[in-house]
C-alpha cells in the first residue's frame, strides 16, 4: 500500500536525479529549471493552457471533481444512509435496489463508497497538508539558513527516510491510537522527508537569484523572504508532488486499516470496508472487490493528474 | 503520456475494467480437483496462531496448547466431552481428605529422551511451576507441596479446600516435565521439549510450520500418525482453500462466513460442536450511569443479541441467556434471557432517569466478531437515544486499559477451558478480582461472593451446584453483562481422514486421527 | 573510490543512532507496561514492580535509551514479551523469508519492467505504448493488499493454480511475488521508458544514428547502457520499500517474515521485537541502498572522478 505510493514519489524524484545520487544540492535539477523563471499570474495561465492539452490529466481532473462533488454533497447522492443496517440482507450481490450490493451488515455499499469519499479525500488532503507544513518549513529553513542547522535536519530527515514509512506510520498509531485524527497525522509524518526534500532543492536554487539579493538589500527580514518570494517559487514541485502524496496518503491509511490500526466504525473508510469484506471473499466477493476499485480509481486520476501537471510545469519535458 | 493514442487507452481501460467485474461478480462454479495425493503417513493440520512456546509453563495460549497436547501428558485426563478420567498419567487416586489427595502413577511411562516417569518429575513439574511463575500457576494455586512416597506414589497436600482441584489437573498447562530434559534444555527448553505424549517434537520453522513424530514407546501404544506438520495460516479464507484443495487434511477455526461452503464441500467432513468460550460485553459497574441495574437490565432489553449472533457468528453460536455456556458444568439453562424489548428499555431508562438517553462507548480490539458486534450494537442503540462510539483498542493495552476500569463499555470472551463452573465464574464476578485478574466490570455483590468461594471451595458436587446455579440467577438479574454467545468450535477434515473428535476446549486429541 | 565507500559506510552510523531513537522514543510512550505483559495478567502487583525494577523500566528515558543502544551494539535486543526468547533470534529466524519475497519482488519487477520500458520508448505513441503506460498507471494505483486478495479469488480459488498462501516451494512464492512486485514493475516500466527517451535524444545516438549503424544497434548498444544507469538507483530504492511492503503482503499470504511478526508483535506490544525489527529493516533498507549508489558510483565515471 505505502510501498507502490512511495514508488510514485521515488519514480518522480529520482527522474530528476540522474547522475547525481549524492549531492543534496543537485538534486532535483529539473525543479531549478521550472523555479528559475519567476511567475506571474500569466505563468500559471500558460501552465494551465498546457495542462488542458493533456486530454489524459484532463480526464485525471474530472475524475477527481467528480469524486470531490460526491464527497461534498454525500447526503443528496446516496440511496441509503452509510450506517443503517438490515440484518436480514447481509451481503447481499447487487441488485436494483442495492446497486453495488450490501456488506456484512447489510448496509449499502455504493452509499458507504460515496461517504467513504468523504473520508478518504480528507485524509489525503490533510496528511499530505501536515507533511507539507513540517516538511517545507523544515526544508525551507535547512535549505535558507544552511550550515549547522542544514545538517541537523537533513540527517534527521535521511533517519526518518531509512525505515519504511508504513512501519513508521503503523508504529505511530499504534503508540497514539488509531481514529481519524491519529491516522492522518502517522501518515503525514511518514512523508515528512520527501517535501522538506522538495522545498530545500529550490529554496537553494533560488535564494541567490538577485532578485532575493534585492529585497534582502531593501531590509527585508528572513522571514519575509521565505514566505513572499520563496515559497510561492517553490510552488511547481509542491503541486506535482502534493497530488501525488494524496494518493499515497489514501493508500496508507487504506493499509492501515485494512491490518486493523485506522479509523473506527461505522465511518466507511474504504480500506476498512475492504479489510471487513475480505472475510466473504468466497461467499461475496463484490464486498471487498468495490471498495478497493473506489481507491484505485481515485488514485489512478490523480497520478494521471499529477504526471500531467508535472508536464505542464516542467518546460524542459515539454517536447 | 499524453500523446499516447486515445484508442489504446480506451481499449487498455475497457479490458481492465471487464476484468475487474468478471473478478468481482464471478458466482463461483464448479472446479476440478487439483490436490495433493491422499498421504497417509503425515498428517497436515492448518491453524490460525503461532504458537508461543512448547513449555506449558511459559505460556497459556491455545495455539500453544493445540501442539502441547500432543507431546506431554497431563495427570488426568479430559475426554472430548470434558469428562475427566485417569486416562492420564496416573493409574488411581484416592481423597484422603479435602487437603490431601494420593495418587499412583502408571508404570512403565517412557519420556520422549528414555528416562522412565517417576514421582520426582511429578514434584519437579509443580515445584517448577511456582519457581517460573507460569502463567497458568493459578490453576493450582491451592496446592501446597507433593510429598513423594515412592517412584509410582504421591501425596498433594492443599493450602485450602479446592472443589475443582482433580479437573485443573487435566488442564494442558499442568502437563508433566521431565525434571533432566528441563535442566539439561536451559535456556533452549521450549524448542527442545521433553514429554510423555504420543508424539515428540521435530522441527519448528517459526511463523510457518512446526513438525511432529510418532514416538513409538507411547504408554496407550504408537499413534495412528507417523508424523503431524501444523501449518500456520493466519486468514480464516486461506485455511479453508488450503483444505479444499487438499494442501492440508485438517483445519481448526473455520471462519464463520467460510463453514456454509466447507460443509458443502463433496470431500470434505465438517464438525460444528459447543465451545466453552461465552462471548459477552460489560458494562463499568463503578461508573455512571453503568452502576444503576435498571440502565444495565435495559441495555440488555434494548439489543437484538440473537439477530446480532447470527450475523456475527453467521448461525454457528448459541445467543447466550447467562453467563455460562451448556456444556460448563454447572451451568444454568433455566435463564429465561432478556429478549429484545426496546420499548420495555425506554421504559427502564425512563425509570433511572435517563429517558433522553446518554453518550457513551463501546471498546472492543480488533477482533471482526467483536466490531460487528459492536457496530450493531451502536445502531440498536441509537433507538433508545444512547449514542454509543466504537474505540478499538489493540489488544495488550485493550486488557490493561479495561483493567483499570477506563472503560464504559467493553467486549470480551472467556473460555471456561476446565469445563469447570468455577473457572467460568469465579474470576469474572468474585469482587476479589477486580481488573487484570478478570473482573472487568467491577460489579460487586456479597451474595455472589459467598456462593462463589461456596462452589470453589467444597468439594461436594450437590453443593456446589446449588451454590452456582444461585450465583448465576443473580448475575443475570443483575446483569453487568449483556450476554452475548456461546461461540461453536468449527473444524473441518478432508474425507480420508479417520478418527478426529473436537474436544469441547479446542485443543483436539490428534492420538487417534489418520489419513485412510 | 575507497573513501567514497568509506565515507557512505560511516554515514550509516548515525542514521542508525537515530533510527534508533526515534524507535525506542515511539515505543516508550506507547502505553502498555512490559513488566505486565511478560508476568502475565494475574501477576501481583509488588512482583510486576519487582520485574520492573529489574528491567529497568523505572529509569529515566535517556538511561533506558543508552542501555538499549549498547545492548544493541552487542547484538542484545532484549527478550520478545510473547515467546520470551531473545528478539534478535525470533526476527533472524524471519528474515530470509523477507529477504526472499522482496528479491522475488524485485526480480519480478525487472523481469517485467525494464523490456516493457525498453519498448515502449522504442515504439513511443504506438497502442502497445499506450497499453502498457496505462496498465503500468493502474499497477502503481492498486492496493497491493487488495491485489492479493483479488489474485487469491482468481488463481487458487477459481483457477486452482496456485496454492493460497504458505512457504517454501517456487509455486508458494508465485503470487507474493506478483503482489509484492506489481508496483515497482510499474515504476520501472515508467522510469525505463523516460530514461530511454532522454538517452535517445542525446547528440551522441544522433550522431550513432547519422553513422548509418541499425536502430538495433543503437538501442542495444549506446542508448540502454546509458539508461541503465539510473534505473538500477531505481531498482535498489524499490528494494527499500518492498520491504515496507512486506507488512501487508506477509500478512495476506501467511508468509513467515519479518512483517507478519511485526505486525503480530505490535498488536501484542511486543516492544522489543517490534524495536529490533524496524531497526534491522532499516539496517537492511540502508545498506542496500549503499550497495546501489557504490555500484552506481563504479558505474558512472563522473562520481568515481569526483572522488579520485
Amino acid at each position: 500500500m505505502k510501498t507502490e505510493a512511495d514508488n510514485v514519489v521515488t519514480a518522480d524524484v529520482d527522474e530528476r536525479q540522474q547522475g547525481l545520487p549524492e549531492s543534496d544540492a543537485g538534486r532535483d535539477t529539473a525543479m531549478q529549471v521550472l523555479t528559475d523563471t519567476r511567475r506571474g499570474r500569466s505563468q500559471w495561465a500558460e501552465v494551465w493552457r498546457r495542462l488542458r492539452r493533456n486530454w489524459m490529466a484532463m480526464f485525471g481532473l474530472a475524475i477527481i471533481i467528480v469524486i470531490f462533488f460526491t464527497a461534498i454533497f454525500a447526503e443528496v447522492i446516496a440511496p441509503y444512509d452509510y450506517r443503517t443496517q438490515n440484518l436480514r440482507r447481509i451481503a447481499d450481490p447487487p441488485s436494483r435496489e442495492h446497486l453495488l450490493g450490501t456488506d456484512d451488515l447489510g448496509r449499502d455499499i455504493l452509499s458507504r463508497i460515496i461517504y467513504g469519499a468523504r473520508v478518504s479525500l480528507q485524509v489525503g488532503f490533510v496528511a499530505v497538508s501536515i507533511s507539507l507544513i513540517l516538511g517545507g518549513t523544515l526544508g525551507a529553513l535547512a535549505g535558507y539558513y544552511g550550515g549547522r542547522l542544514d545538517n541537523v535536519v537533513m540527517r534527521f530527515m535521511d533517519v526518518l527516510l531509512a525505515i519504511p514509512s508504513i512501519l513508521l506510520a503503523i508504529a505511530i498509531v499504534s503508540a497514539f491510537g488509531g481514529g481519524l485524527v491519529n491516522v492522518m497525522v502517522a501518515v503525514g509524518i511518514a512523508t515528512i522527508p520527501v517535501y522538506a526534500r522538495i522545498v530545500k532543492a529550490s529554496v537553494i536554487s533560488i535564494k541567490e537569484q538577485e532578485y532575493i539579493e534585492a529585497a534582502r538589500a531593501i531590509g527585508a527580514t528572513d522571514l519575509r523572504i521565505i514566505l513572499k518570494h520563496i515559497l510561492p517559487n517553490s510552488m511547481a514541485p509542491i503541486i506535482v508532488q502534493g497530488t501525488l502524496g494524496v494518493a499515497i496518503a489514501i493508500l496508507s491509511a487504506a493499509g492501515l486499516s485494512f491490518i486493523g490500526l485506522g479509523i473506527e466504525p461505522p465511518t466507511p473508510e474504504w480500506g476498512a470496508m475492504l479489510s471487513s469484506g475480505r472475510h466473504l471473499i468466497r461467499r461475496a466477493p463484490h464486498v471487498a472487490t468495490f471498495p478497493g476499485v473506489a481507491i484505485m480509481i481515485t488514485i489512478f486520476a490523480l497520478n494521471l493528474l499529477g504526471d500531467g501537471l508535472r508536464d505542464a510545469l516542467d518546460p524542459r519535458l515539454k517536447q | 503520456m499524453r500523446n499516447v493514442s486515445r484508442t489504446a487507452v480506451v481499449v487498455a481501460l475497457i479490458a481492465l475494467a471487464a476484468v475487474i467485474f468478471l473478478a468481482g461478480c464471478a458466482r463461483e462454479e464448479a472446479v476440478e480437483e487439483v490436490g495433493k495425493a491422499q498421504n497417509t503417513g503425515t498428517l497436515v493440520v492448518g491453524m490460525p496462531g503461532d504458537p508461543r512456546s512448547l513449555d506449558p509453563q511459559r505460556t497459556n495460549d491455545q495455539p500453544s496448547a493445540r501442539v502441547m497436547k500432543q507431546i506431554y501428558d497431563t495427570l488426568m485426563y479430559q475426554t472430548e466431552d470434558l469428562d475427566v478420567t485417569t486416562n492420564g498419567l496416573v493409574e488411581s487416586y484416592e481423597i484422603v481428605s479435602e487437603r490431601e489427595f494420593a495418587f499412583t502413577l502408571k508404570q512403565g511411562v517412557k519420556f520422549h529422551n528414555g528416562e522412565e516417569l517417576t514421582a520426582n518429575d511429578v514434584r519437579f513439574t509443580f515445584e517448577r511451576m511456582r519457581e517460573v511463575n507460569a502463567p497458568a500457576a493459578f490453576l493450582v494455586a491451592a496446592l501446597d507441596r507433593v510429598e513423594v512416597v515412592n517412584d509410582y506414589e504421591f501425596i498433594m497436600h492443599l493450602q485450602f479446600p479446592f472443589g475443582p482441584f482433580i479437573t485443573h489437573l487435566a488442564h494442558p498447562a499442568t502437563a508433566i516435565l521431565n525434571e533432566r530434559a528441563v535442566l539439561a534444555g536451559g535456556d533452549e527448553y521450549d524448542r527442545n521439549p521433553v514429554g510423555t505424549g504420543p508424539f515428540s517434537f521435530v522441527e519448528w520453522r517459526s511463523g510457518d510450520s512446526l513438525t511432529l513424530q510418532r514416538f513409538d514407546d507411547h504408554f496407550r501404544g504408537p499413534a495412528a500418525s507417523e508424523r503431524i506438520v501444523f501449518r500456520i495460516i493466519t486468514e480464516d479464507t486461506q485455511r479453508t482453500i488450503a483444505l479444499e484443495t487438499a494442501e492440508v487434511d485438517l483445519i481448526y477455526d473455520v471462519g464463520p462466513n467460510d463453514f456454509e461452503a466447507v460443509a458443502a464441500m463433496p470431500d470434505v467432513v465438517s464438525f460444528q460442536t459447543q465451545g466453552l468460550t461465552t462471548f459477552y460485553m460489560g458494562f463499568n459497574a463503578r461508573k455512571e450511569p453503568f452502576d444503576d441495574a435498571r440502565v444495565r437490565r435495559a441495555i440488555n432489553l434494548a439489543l437484538d443479541v440473537e439477530s446480532a449472533t447470527d450475523v456475527a457468528f453467521r448461525g454457528f453460536a448459541t445467543a447466550a441467556r447467562g453467563p455460562l455456556a451448556p456444556t460448563v458444568q454447572f451451568a444454568n439453562t433455566n435463564l429465561p434471557g432478556y429478549g429484545y424489548d426496546p420499548e420495555e428499555a425506554r421504559r427502564l431508562l425512563g425509570e433511572a432517569g435517563y429517558g433522553d438517553g446518554f453518550s457513551t462507548s463501546i471498546w472492543t480490539n480488533d477482533n471482526p466478531i467483536r466490531i460487528m458486534y459492536a457496530e450493531i450494537f451502536q445502531e440498536q442503540l441509537r433507538a433508545v437515544n444512547i449514542d454509543a462510539n466504537i474505540e478499538i483498542v489493540e489488544w495488550a493495552p485493550y486488557l490493561d486499559r479495561t483493567a483499570r476500569g477506563e472503560h464504559d463499555m467493553f467486549m470480551l470472551g472467556w473460555v471456561a477451558v476446565t469445563g469447570d463452573a468455577d473457572y467460568g465464574l469465579y474470576s469474572l464476578f468474585h469482587s476479589s478480582e477486580f481488573g487484570d485478574a478478570g473482573n472487568r466490570t467491577f460489579w460487586a455483590n456479597s451474595e455472589v461472593d459467598q456462593l462463589l468461594d461456596e462452589g470453589k471451595t467444597n468439594p461436594e458436587s450437590a453443593a456446589r451446584e446449588a451454590a452456582y446455579m444461585r450465583a448465576q440467577e443473580i448475575i443475570f438479574q443483575e446483569a453487568p453483562w449483556v450476554f452475548l454467545a456461546f461461540r461453536d468450535d468449527l473444524a473441518a477434515t478432508r474425507d480420508y481422514v479417520e478418527g478426529f473428535r473436537p474436544h469441547a476446549a479446542g485443543h483436539h486429541v490428534l492420538y487417534n486421527v489418520y489419513n485412510r | 573510490m575507497h573513501k567514497y565507500v568509506l565515507r557512505r559506510v560511516l554515514l550509516l552510523i548515525p542514521v542508525m543512532v537515530g533510527v534508533s531513537f526515534v524507535v525506542f522514543t515511539i515505543m516508550f510512550f506507547t502505553p502498555g507496561d512490559p513488566a505486565k505483559i511478560l508476568l502475565g495478567e494475574r501477576a501481583p502487583e509488588a512482583e510486576v514492580q519487582a520485574l520492573r525494577t529489574q528491567m529497568g523500566l523505572d529509569d529515566p528515558f535517556f538511561v533506558q535509551y543508552a542501555r538499549f543502544v549498547t545492548n544493541a551494539l552487542r547484538g542484545d535486543l532484549g527478550r520478545s514479551l510473547t515467546t520470551r526468547r531473545p528478539a534478535s533470534q525470533e526476527l533472524f529466524a524471519r528474515f530470509p523469508a523477507t529477504m526472499q519475497l522482496a528479491a522475488a519482488g524485485v526480480l519480478v519487477a525487472v523481469l517485467i519492467g525494464i523490456p516493457i520500458g525498453i519498448v515502449s520508448a522504442t515504439r513511443q505513441y504506438s497502442l502497445f505504448d499506450g497499453a502498457s503506460m496505462v496498465i503500468a498507471l493502474v499497477g502503481v494505483s492498486m492496493p497491493n493488499f487488495w491485489q492479493g486478495i483479488m489474485m487469491v479469488l482468481l488463481f487458487s480459488i477459481y483457477l486452482r493454480w496456485f496454492p493460497s498462501s504458505g512457504y517454501g516451494t517456487f509455486a508458494h512464492l508465485i503470487m507474493p511475488a506478483l503482489t509484492i512486485g506489481t508496483s515497482s514493475a510499474a515504476t520501472i516500466t515508467r522510469m525505463t521508458r523516460s530514461s530511454m527517451l532522454e538517452v535517445v535524444r542525446q547528440d551522441y545516438i544522433r550522431t550513432a544514428r547519422a553513422k548509418g549503424l541499425s536502430e538495433h544497434l543503437v538501442i542495444t548498444r549506446h542508448a540502454l547502457k546509458n539508461a541503465l544507469i539510473p534505473i538500477i538507483t531505481v531498482v535498489g530504492l524499490q528494494f527499500g520499500y518492498l520491504l515496507g511492503g512486506a507488512v501487508l503482503t506477509e500478512t495476506i499470504f501467511s508468509w513467515p517474515g519479518v512483517g507478519r511478526l511485526m505486525v503480530d508483535a505490535i498488536r501484542q506490544r511486543d516492544y522489543p521485537v517490534v524495536q529490533g525489527g524496524v531497526l534491522l529493516l532499516a539496517l537492511t533498507f540502508s545498506v542496500v541502498n549503499l550497495l546501489v549508489d557504490v555500484l552506481y558510483a563504479y558505474i558512472d565515471p563522473r562520481i568515481k572522478a569526483q572522488y579520485k
